[in-house]
């Protein structure tokens, strides 16, 4: 007894096969081609545009929060509500000295300013820091180096100055160790930044200035004002679980109702992060969804074509019975071809996508972060093409099985 | 004359709303190397005894022994296997594969034999070669005029060197010069030995062959139409 798969006499059977009917052959592959292919375009896809979405916050530490000063939403010990107040050093002290689940903090201060070099000038944002700014906001370092606590401690009018800006003022020139005016005080530039994802808290890294928190209150006439306080929470707490600790420290100061939290404007940015992670989420399930139905529409299309080829093959069939085919034969050379047709061409569509897939990751690839991920995981294109091999090999040989029901006489008179 | 064909009794009845009994109480010999037909309008039951002399059909009582093999419940393997070893068919409309060359048409009962290619194509080329089709080896039937597609359909029921030929209606889609040809072929094998059965309804084909067998309504008749005066014909040498 001949075992299929393995006798090269059945392969050579239903390589003749195919290749004598190439239209017939030809509309099978290009729908499992196609089935395949588009199925792998939606994983892959799925995963690059995860990927492109990702790297707008990359560089923004995930578990992060930030408080400003807002009005006051009550009325409290003789002052009205909607009174204005203002964030300080002093508050600072006491949150840092208070809420124990901060990690690490920044101050934030902003100002618009002219910057200028010889004879270029530019409005521009300044952005005063203190040295863990960059723990909660990765900035990538060009040339020099970024802003640190003795900076800060000594208040160094040195400045960090985006890429963009430092492009527009010394062109070409290297610009660490120059000097810049800034509002027409000068500066000594000690480094290049640039940000790495989309998002930025305030304004982009690449076209702004940065500088210590305590020079930029004092040349800018800020007083001990705090715009913003941005801050990482302990792992295993989140921002919002320090919200509390925060408000009690700002109300030492300040005369703000207990039950007041409105009073100040506080974000928590992880918040943010989990709705991204379940928007991802959505978009997998989509993509699972969609390639499933179209997987369904594939295996019906591949299906509906394999019946046709057994209704017009039943006199072939009838006649091959005749002469002494066994239905196990014919059923094997069926399995046969659906197998060899599906495993070609499922492979086709899959190195196809795969092709697209590439293209695409170099279009959409960032100079800083590289390739976005549009790409499609071996064990991912192996099980796309098992699947439609056993479900398409399924589609082809239930037919020819109930074709076989029919004695080879009666066969043979269907023509 | 050793018989090659036994039938003893047979009947069959086709189930349905009203059961239609085609065969009553067939009895037939047929001796080895014999050149008979077997006439009949259509209805006559003709081709239900062809299907039953194939292994293509079953029938319902009696016994059935070719060449020396009592064919009875028999499985649809082993069925299979018997008409691919003892039963060389030649069909009305040829029924070759369309998409396969003549050699491969007439190789394909090897390759269910499970004869390597090589062997069975040199086989194939030997009977293509026998009935004068050396040069048309490779053409496909749909490039080969009927009587060419015919002798290509004898040659693969040839190819198995089988016990009979079974032939229906082998002339009934050629013109009557090529009709002629091809009962030449078939007396030709005949005279070489071979055993050969051909239902057919046109009288000139019955009287190119050595014997009739009459059959209407289901019975075996004498050639005027009255039953069958013998159970057992004359198997004259």
């Amino acid at each position: 007894m001949r075992i299929p798969l393995i006798d090269h006499e059945i392969w050579r059977e239903t390589i003749t096969t195919l290749a004598h009917n190439k239209t017939r052959t030809f509309l099978t592959a290009f729908g499992i081609f196609w089935g395949t292919a588009i199925l792998a375009l939606l994983w892959g896809g799925a995963q690059g545009f995860e990927g492109i979405m990702r790297r707008e916050f990359a560089g923004l530490a995930a578990n992060i929060g930030g408080v400003s000063s807002w009005r006051t939403t009550m009325a409290y010990r003789g002052f009205p509500k909607g009174m204005a107040w203002e964030l300080t050093i002093a508050d600072i002290d006491n949150i840092r000295r208070l809420a124990p689940d901060i990690e690490s903090s920044s101050t934030i201060n902003w100002a618009s300013v002219d910057v200028s070099h010889a004879d270029h000038s530019k409005r521009s944002q300044i952005i005063g820091v203190e040295e863990a700014y960059p723990r909660l906001n990765t900035v990538i370092i060009n040339s020099g180096r970024f802003i640190n606590a003795s900076d800060i401690a000594a208040t160094r009018k040195v400045a960090v100055i985006g890429r963009n800006l430092a492009n527009e003022l010394f062109g070409g020139e290297e610009a660490v160790g120059q000097q810049v005016q800034l509002a027409g005080i000068s500066f000594m530039v000690v480094g290049v930044a640039s940000q790495m994802g989309e998002a930025s808290i305030g304004a982009r890294v690449d076209e702004s200035v940065i500088m210590p928190s305590s020079t930029m209150r004092q040349a800018f006439n800020q007083g001990n004002t705090v715009h913003f306080f941005i801050f990482a929470a302990r792992p295993g707490t989140t921002p919002t679980d320090s919200r509390d600790a925060i408000m009690r420290a700002i109300r030492l100061n300040h005369p703000i109702h207990p039950l007041d939290d409105d009073a100040a404007f506080f974000q928590d940015f992880s918040e943010f992060f989990s709705i991204i992670d379940k928007v991802f989420l959505g978009i997998s399930l989509l993509a699972l969804f969609v390639g499933g139905c179209s997987l369904l529409a594939g295996v019906i299309g591949v299906g509906n074509i394999m019946w046709i080829v057994v209704r017009e093959r039943t006199h072939e069939f009838g006649v091959r019975r005749a002469i002494g085919a066994k239905p196990w034969q014919i059923t094997a050379q069926v399995l046969c071809e659906s197998i060899l047709l599906t495993t070609v061409a499922g492979a086709a569509g899959v190195c196809f996508a795969a092709l697209i897939l590439a293209v695409i990751d170099q279009a959409t690839a960032d100079p800083l972060q590289g390739l976005a991920g549009f790409e499609l995981p071996f064990g991912v294109a192996v099980s796309i093409i098992g699947v439609f091999i056993l479900l398409g090999s399924l589609a082809g040989t239930l037919p020819a099985v109930k074709a076989l029901r029919i004695k080879p006489v009666e066969a043979m008179r269907a023509k | 004359m050793e018989d090659i064909i036994t039938l003893d009794k047979v009947n069959k009845t086709y189930p349905g709303a009203v059961p239609l009994h085609v065969l009553h109480d067939i009895n037939l010999r047929i001796g080895r190397g014999e050149l008979v037909s077997i006439m009949g309008a259509s209805g006559s039951g003709k081709s239900t005894l062809l299907n039953i002399l194939g292994i293509l059909d079953s029938y319902d009582s009696g016994s059935y022994v070719l060449d020396g093999l009592p064919i009875r419940d028999l499985s649809e393997n082993r069925a299979a296997d018997l008409r691919n070893r003892l039963i060389g068919f030649v069909f009305q409309s040829f029924n070759l594969i369309g998409y396969k060359s003549a050699m491969e048409n007439v190789a394909l009962p090897l390759y269910y034999q499970g004869i390597g290619r090589k062997r069975r194509n040199a086989l194939a080329m030997e009977q293509l070669e026998r009935l004068g089709l050396a040069d048309r080896s490779h053409h496909l039937p749909g490039e080969l005029s009927g009587g060419q597609k015919q002798r290509v359909a004898i040659a693969r029921a040839l190819v198995t060197n089988p016990s009979i030929i079974l032939a229906d209606e082998p002339t009934g889609a050629l013109d009557s010069h090529t009709s002629r040809e091809v009962m030449e072929i078939f007396r030709e094998l005949n005279a070489e030995g071979m055993t050969v059965i051909i239902v057919t309804h046109d009288p000139g084909v019955g009287a190119a062959t050595n014997r009739i067998i009459h059959i209407a309504d289901g019975r075996i008749v004498d050639a005027d139409g009255s039953p069958a005066a013998t159970e057992n014909p004359d198997t004259d040498v």
